[in-house]
C-alpha cells in the first residue's frame, strides 16, 4: 500500500503531496523535510529505494523534481518505480512537454490524475490511455 | 451570500494571480499577503457565482499547499461537495483531505452528500469514490458500505474498480464488515474480465490477508484460476505476491504453482515479475531443484547487473537463503557487487556475511572486506568483521596465529570509532584468554599497532581525549586510539613472563618516547604498572646483569618525562633488585647504588617536619660496615618476613593454577615450551637480614603474626 506521495523540488519545496494514511499537520511537515533530506543528497549510483522508519521510500528524479512514494516493506520496488514513470508520462501527454510550472499552476489537474491512478493507497489503473480518457471526460463536464 | 458586481469581478484575483504574487513576494511580506488573501477568500466563498467560489476554493487549496492552516474552511468545503456544479464539487472533493481527518465532526454531513453522489453520473460517482478512498474512517465506512457494495456491480469498469479499491480500505478499517460481504465480491470477480477490476480485487484479497488471514480459502481458487491464465504483468505481480502469502498458510498450494512459476520464469522479460518470482522461489521452493536452479541463474544476473537497483533487489532475495552452502554459490557475484554498491547495499551484503561466513570462506571474506573498505562504510565493515571473528567463540577461525599477527593489526589501523575500539579490545582479550599460547606474540602485536599509530602524523596532533559536553559539564572520554593502547598495554603486562629479554627492553624503549607519553596522557598509570611488571621480569631473567644498568637509566628517563617523579616507585626498583638478586650479583651492580640521594624536598618539609638533630643536607649513604651492623640486629625479623611472603606466594600460585586449569587445555603445552625462560628465576636467594626475637620488635611487625606463623609451623 502507498502511504503518501510527494513531489518536491531540489530546494525542498513540496509541489504536490497526497496522503493515504492519516498524519497530523505537524507530522506531515516533519515527514516532508525528512524525506527531502534523505533523497536530495543521493547520487545517481545509489539505488532508488531506501529504508525509512518501518517503510520504504521509492523515489525518482526528473529534472529538478523528486517524485517520492512511501510504501509498505512488502511492496515491489520495481513496480513502484514503473508507476512513477507512468505518472510522469501521463503528465507529459496531458500537458504536452510538462515542466514544474505546469504542476504549480495546474495542481488541481495533477491531483485529478492521481485520483484516476490510485485509490485508497492502491494502484487501480496502469493504462496511460484509460487514465487520459478519464481525465478528459472530467474536463468535459467542467 | 452576495453577488459581485462587474467592477468587482474585474479586480478579482484568479488562482494564477495568487500563485504569481506568492512566488514574487518576499518572506517578510508573505504574512501580509497571506492574511489579505485569506480575507478575500472568505468573502468570495460566500458569493452566489459558482465561478467565483471555484476560484476561491482553488486559491484556498494553494494556500494549504504553501503550509497555511485551512481547517476553518471545513464546513464551506463540505458544503461545496454537495454543490450542483460539478467543477465546484470536484474541487471540494480534491481539497477534502486537507481539512477532513479521522476525528472531523464534518464527516457526519459528508455521508448524505456521498449517498446522493453515488446515484449521479458515472464521472461524478467516480470522483466521489476517489474522495471516499482518501477520507474514509470507521463511521463513514459503516454507513456507506452497502452503497459501495452495490457499485461493485456497476456496468462501468471505472466504477467497479474504484468501488473494489474503496472496499479494500473499508475492510481494513473495520474487519467486522468482511463476513457476508466478501462472498458477494468474490462472486462478482469470478465473472469479471476487466484486468484493472481483477487487479483491484487481488489488492482487496491482499488487504484481507493482513486483517483476517483465515479467510484465505474463500479466494484461493480465484487466485489459482487467474495465475494460470493471465498475461498482464501487472496483474501477475499481484498474483505472485498473494500466492507467496497463501503458501505460508496452505503449503499444499505450493505444489500446484510449480508448473506456472516455471512457465512464467522462462517466458517473462519483465524484471519486476522476475524479482517477485525469484523472491517467492527462494523462500518457498528450495526443495524443487530445477525451479530453484532457474531462479538462481536469474538471481546471478541480478547480482551482476549494472543497475544498482537490481543488484540491491538480488541481495534482498539472498537473505532468504538459509544455509551458508547455498550462499557460497553466489559468493563471487556478491563480492563483485559490493565494490559497485552504495552504502545501504553494502550493509545488506555485510549482514549476509555475518550470518553465513564459515571456516571455508573466512579468510576470503576478511581479506576482501579489509581491502575494499571505504570511509563511508568502514565503521560497519569493522563491526561486522569483529562479529564474524568472535562468532560462536571463534568457530570460524582455524589459524589464530595468522589472525593475531596479520589481520588484527590491519583491523586496528582501520578502527576510527569508540564503539569499534571497545569491540576490538574485547576481541583481543577473549582471543588471548582462549588461546593463551598467543600471549608470546603480544609484544609483536603491540609494536606493530603502536608503531603505526606513532608514525601516522595525524594521530599525534593534540590529545587523545575527546572533550564531550554533556549538559553543562565538560567531561572527558577516551578516543579509540587510547582505548586500543590501554588494551595492548594490559595484554603485554599479562604476558610479561612469557616474553624474551630483548622484547622487554624494546617495549621500554618504545614507551620512553616523549611523543608517546604526551599522546597517551590518560594511560600513564597503565604504562606505570606495565613498567613495574617488565623490570621485575628483567631483573629475574638477566643473570649476567647486562641489561639492568641500561634499564635503570631508561626508567629514570621515563619518570622524569612523566613529571611525576615518585621516589617510592624508583625505590621499588632498587628494593626488587635487592630482593631478587644474590649478593654476588648485587656486587656487580654496585654502581647503581653509588648515586647520592637528593635531600628532602622543601615543600615536603612544610607538611612533615624532619626529626630534630637530623642534618637534612647530609647524604643518607651508609657504609657497608653500617649495613652489616644493622643486618645482624634485624636478621631474625627479615627471616620471618621472607617466610610469610613465601607462604603468601604459594597460596596465590595455587589459586591461579586452579583458574587456568578450568579454562583451557592448551596452556599446559605452552608452559612446557616456555619453561627454559621461566627457569632463569634465581633459586638460591640467600637471606640478608635476620629478626631479633628477644628484644623489642622493630616497628611494622605484629607479635600476633609471628605467633600465628609459629603455630602453623
Amino acid at each position: 500500500m502507498i502511504r503518501f506521495i510527494l513531489l518536491q523540488n531540489r530546494q525542498g519545496k513540496t509541489r504536490l503531496s497526497k496522503w493515504y494514511v492519516y498524519y497530523d499537520d505537524a507530522e506531515k511537515i516533519k515527514l516532508q523535510n525528512e524525506v527531502h533530506r534523505l533523497i536530495v543528497c543521493r547520487d545517481t549510483k545509489h539505488t532508488n529505494f531506501l529504508e525509512f522508519r518501518n517503510y520504504k521510500i521509492i523515489y525518482k528524479r526528473y529534472a529538478g523534481l523528486f517524485f517520492a512514494l512511501c510504501v509498505d516493506v512488502s511492496d515491489n520496488e520495481l513496480t513502484m518505480l514503473e508507476f512513477i514513470h507512468l505518472y510522469v508520462e501521463v503528465l507529459d501527454k496531458y500537458f504536452g512537454n510538462v515542466c514544474e510550472l505546469d504542476i504549480v499552476f495546474n495542481f488541481n489537474k495533477a491531483y485529478s490524475i492521481f485520483d484516476e491512478m490510485i485509490v485508497g493507497g492502491e494502484i487501480i489503473e496502469t493504462s496511460k490511455q484509460v487514465i487520459i480518457n478519464a481525465v478528459k471526460n472530467i474536463e468535459l463536464l467542467d | 451570500m452576495f453577488h459581485l458586481s462587474q467592477m468587482d469581478q474585474i479586480f478579482l484575483k484568479s488562482l494564477a494571480d495568487v500563485v504569481r504574487t506568492s512566488r514574487t513576494t518576499s518572506q517578510y511580506d508573505k504574512l501580509t499577503f497571506t492574511t489579505q488573501t485569506i480575507a478575500d477568500i472568505k468573502n468570495e466563498l460566500q458569493s452566489r457565482q459558482e465561478s467565483v467560489r471555484y476560484q476561491a476554493l482553488l486559491k484556498l487549496f494553494f494556500l494549504a499547499m504553501e503550509g497555511n492552516n485551512i481547517r476553518w474552511a471545513e464546513f464551506q468545503i463540505i458544503n461545496l461537495m454537495g454543490s450542483g456544479d460539478f467543477q465546484l464539487k470536484l474541487g471540494a472533493q480534491l481539497a477534502a483531505h486537507l481539512v477532513i481527518d479521522n476525528q472531523s465532526q464534518g464527516l457526519i454531513m459528508v455521508t448524505n452528500v456521498f449517498i446522493k453522489e453515488f446515484k449521479s453520473s458515472h464521472i461524478e460517482c467516480s470522483s466521489t469514490l476517489s474522495c471516499l478512498g482518501t477520507i474514509a474512517n470507521k463511521d463513514l465506512s459503516d454507513s456507506l458500505l452497502s452503497h459501495v457494495l452495490k457499485l461493485t456491480t456497476n456496468t462501468k469498469p471505472l466504477i467497479r474498480k474504484k468501488a473494489i479499491a474503496v472496499l479494500s480500505k473499508i475492510f481494513t478499517i473495520n474487519p467486522l464488515n468482511i463476513p457476508g460481504n466478501l462472498e458477494m465480491v468474490i462472486q462478482q470477480l469470478q465473472k469479471e474480465t476487466n484486468i484493472s477490476v481483477l487487479a483491484c480485487g487481488i489488492s482487496l484479497f491482499c488487504s484481507i490477508m493482513k486483517v483476517a488471514p483465515k479467510l484465505y480459502p474463500l479466494f484461493l481458487s480465484i487466485v489459482y484460476d487467474q495465475i494460470s491464465k493471465q498475461k498482464s504483468n501487472w496483474l501477475l505481480i499481484k498474483l505472485v505476491r498473494i500466492s507467496n502469502k497463501l503458501i505460508s498458510l496452505e503449503p499444499r498450494f505450493q505444489g500446484k504453482l510449480i508448473e506456472h512459476y516455471t512457465r512464467l520464469l522462462n517466458q517473462t522479460n519483465s524484471k519486476s515479475l522476475q524479482y517477485e518470482l525469484i523472491y517467492s522461489i527462494m523462500r518457498h521452493f528450495k526443495n524443487h531443484s530445477q525451479l530453484y536452479e532457474s531462479a538462481g541463474d536469474i538471481l546471478k544476473q541480478f547480482l551482476n547487473h549494472q543497475d544498482p537497483n537490481l543488484r540491491c533487489l538480488g541481495l534482498e532475495c539472498l537473505t532468504h537463503i538459509s544455509t551458508s552452502v547455498g550462499l557460497m554459490e553466489f559468493q563471487e557475484q556478491i563480492l563483485e557487487s559490493f565494490k559497485k554498491s552504495d552504502y545501504f547495499s553494502k550493509l545488506q551484503i555485510l549482514q549476509l556475511f555475518k550470518d553465513f561466513t564459515n571456516q571455508n570462506n573466512f579468510q576470503t571474506v576478511i581479506e576482501f572486506f579489509l581491502k575494499y573498505s571505504d570511509m563511508e562504510s568502514n565503521d560497519k565493515i569493522i563491526e561486522s568483521l569483529i562479529f564474524i571473528i568472535t562468532k560462536d567463540k571463534f568457530i570460524n577461525v582455524d589459524d589464530p596465529e595468522k589472525l593475531l599477527l596479520v589481520y588484527i593489526p590491519i583491523i586496528a589501523q582501520k578502527i576510527d570509532s569508540i564503539d569499534n575500539a571497545i569491540r576490538f579490545k574485547e576481541l583481543l582479550f577473549e582471543l588471548l584468554t582462549r588461546v593463551p599460547g598467543l600471549k608470546v606474540y603480544s609484544d609483536q602485536l603491540c609494536n606493530q599497532i603502536l608503531q603505526t599509530y606513532a608514525t601516522q602524523s595525524d594521530s599525534l596532533q593534540g590529545p587523545t581525549l575527546n572533550i564531550v559536553k554533556r549538559h553543562t559539564q565538560l567531561k572527558y572520554s577516551l578516543n579509540h586510539r587510547e582505548i586500543i593502547f590501554k588494551s595492548l598495554i594490559m595484554i603485554v603486562g599479562e604476558s610479561v613472563k612469557l616474553l624474551k629479554l630483548e622484547a622487554l627492553t624494546n617495549i621500554i624503549k618504545f614507551l620512553e618516547q616523549l611523543n608517546i607519553l604526551n599522546c597517551y596522557e590518560s594511560s600513564l598509570s597503565d604504562i606505570d604498572s606495565l613498567l613495574f611488571k617488565i623490570y621485575i621480569q628483567i631483573i629475574k631473567s638477566d643473570p649476567e646483569n647486562q641489561i639492568i644498568p641500561q634499564m635503570e637509566q631508561l626508567i629514570k628517563n621515563i619518570y622524569t618525562k612523566l613529571h611525576n617523579i615518585s621516589i617510592v616507585k624508583i625505590s621499588f626498583f632498587y628494593e626488587s633488585l635487592i630482593q631478587i638478586k644474590s649478593r654476588d650479583q648485587l656486587q656487580q651492580l654496585y654502581n647503581l647504588f653509588e648515586e647520592d640521594l637528593p635531600p628532602i624536598n622543601l615543600e615536603a618539609q612544610k607538611l612533615i617536619k624532619p626529626p630534630e638533630g637530623l642534618d637534612i643536607n647530609k647524604s643518607f649513604q651508609i657504609d657497608i660496615s653500617e649495613i652489616e651492623k644493622i643486618k645482624n640486629t634485624n636478621s631474625d625479623y627479615i627471616e620471618q618476613k621472607q617466610l610469610i611472603q613465601q607462604q603468601q606466594q604459594i597460596e596465590q600460585n595455587q589459586g591461579e593454577q586452579q583458574d587456568q586449569n578450568s579454562e583451557i587445555q592448551i596452556k599446559v603445552e605452552n608452559e612446557e615450551e616456555l619453561k627454559p625462560l621461566n627457569n632463569k628465576i634465581d633459586q638460591n636467594a640467600n637471606k640478608i637480614f635476620i629478626i631479633n626475637r628477644d628484644e623489642e620488635l622493630p616497628p611494622g611487625i605484629n607479635q600476633d603474626d609471628i605467633n600465628k606463623f609459629k603455630e602453623e609451623e
